[in-house]
């Protein structure tokens, strides 16, 4: 029946995997937020050449499944020449993911905003960067705290979907162990397990930020 | 070595495609149906006066949330013959699908309940409805008004999220296309026309939903 000996076992070879699910998460939380802030912004450029491709890609990233995306980089760019192993083709396709759900996220943020903010601003002078930093950006930030920490929980547990190309990281460490022991129940509740304690922290703390947003605004 | 485009491929393909999007729009479709008593039940335990009830919601929801669906597939599909259950994967895929989407909208339909004021069960209560009758319908007719923009949000990532049920070998969408891509070696062209099958999806369901809400949110 249940086998906790080759949970004991397999541990060291788990946690191995998890600093590559953490790393894969960091990379593409920077990378995604770094890309979404300027899609964000074009997407509330006035300039249609600006605005048309950034919405474009924006619904392209967010309107198809991660792994979809994976596949194209990883199965479908070597046709164009490009040729990437699975760790930094993961890597892109959730990128653009993360880049594509932020800049949703920055859109709606900025846009919630009511507009007396932005004549205020325009009527004491300032130019759009000195607007957008020092009175759109800091009121816009606090709105999107938690739907992007919402988004930071969903990105970690889809680095599970960079097994599928076969990337290194904590589902195809599992995935490897049960190829060896052929426990999968065991291996399996034990990488959930995993992954719940990365993200329930997050998610209890996005609760919480969220009930604050709400009373104390 | 220049890589000839070839769309010849996916019009040959097109009716194997066809079924791989009627086997998604079928799962997802069910998990959508399915998914919603699942959300409306945990969320009434989530608010119930009892505490067990409670907790039992609550840990359902914390679960589901903060566990990779790829992994909830495996466990159901691999895991569990080890005890015994076995699902095909169908049923394993989803029941995966359902009970993670269950969990998210039982978030949402939670904070529908609560924000119904609470001047409406007083007054179903003073009218003389029975408890059952005022929840089905006074509070869940409301409920459902306020959740919908969040619940079609849960629906949109539900469709991409039937992707995966790929992994276990159900022949939708994204099964097809890696098949495909096996057969052909047309990577480009498949998973190209792939992803653009999946936005006409997403597309449809968001205006679905677009107007289900134009026609019952403003009717106050």
């Amino acid at each position: 029946m249940f086998d906790f000996d080759v949970i004991i076992k397999n541990l060291p070879y788990l946690l191995s995997g998890v600093k590559f699910t953490l790393a894969l998460a960091c990379l593409v939380i920077i990378l995604g937020t770094f890309l979404g802030m300027i899609l964000g912004l074009s997407k509330l450029s006035k300039n249609f050449l600006i605005r048309y491709p950034a919405n474009l890609i924006v619904e392209i990233t967010r309107d198809t499944p991660i792994i979809m995306q994976m596949f194209f980089i990883f199965f479908g760019l070597p046709a164009l020449g490009i040729r990437l192993t699975t760790f930094p083709s993961a890597a892109i396709a959730m990128s653009l993911f993360a880049a594509g759900n932020t800049a949703e996220i920055i859109r709606g943020a900025i846009d919630s905003l009511p507009t007396g903010q932005f004549d205020a601003a325009k009527s004491l002078g300032m130019n759009y960067l000195q607007m957008m930093i020092y009175v759109i950006i800091p009121q816009a930030l606090r709105r999107m705290i938690p739907p992007a920490m919402g988004l930071f929980t969903t990105l970690i547990k889809d680095t599970s979907l960079a097994a599928i190309i076969g990337a290194f990281e904590l589902t195809r460490a599992g995935q490897e162990i049960i190829e060896r022991t052929f426990r999968s129940l065991e291996i399996y509740l034990v990488v959930a397990a995993i992954y719940f304690i990365i993200c329930y922290p997050l998610s209890y703390y996005t609760r919480k930020v969220e009930k604050q947003r709400v009373t104390g605004f | 070595m220049a890589y000839q485009f070839d769309l010849s491929v996916i019009i040959k393909y097109l009716p194997l495609f066809l079924k791989g999007v009627f086997l998604t729009v079928e799962i997802s479709f069910l998990a959508i149906l399915i998914g919603l008593p699942v959300g409306i039940l945990a969320a009434v335990a989530r608010t119930s006066r009892f505490k067990i009830l409670n907790l039992v919601g609550a840990v359902y929801v914390e679960v589901f949330r903060n566990t990779p669906l790829l992994i909830q597939i495996f466990i159901i599909f691999f895991g569990l013959p080890g005890i015994g259950i076995k699902l095909s994967p169908y049923i394993s895929g989803l029941t995966a699908l359902v009970l993670y989407v269950g969990a998210y909208n039982t978030e949402v339909i939670r904070a529908g309940l609560e924000a119904v004021p609470s001047g409406q069960i007083e007054a179903a209560k003073s009218l003389g409805l029975t408890g059952v009758q005022t929840f089905f319908h006074i509070i869940l007719p409301q409920t459902f008004r306020i959740s919908l923009p969040a619940l079609g949000n849960n629906w949109v990532a539900l469709v991409k999220n039937s992707s995966l049920v790929s992994v276990i070998g159900m022949v939708e969408l994204t099964w097809v296309t890696f098949d495909l891509n096996a057969l052909t070696f047309r990577s480009f062209e498949l998973f190209g026309a792939a992803t653009i099958f999946y936005l006409i999806l997403i597309f449809i369901l968001i205006n679905i939903q677009a107007f289900v809400e134009k026609r019952f949110l403003y009717k106050t």
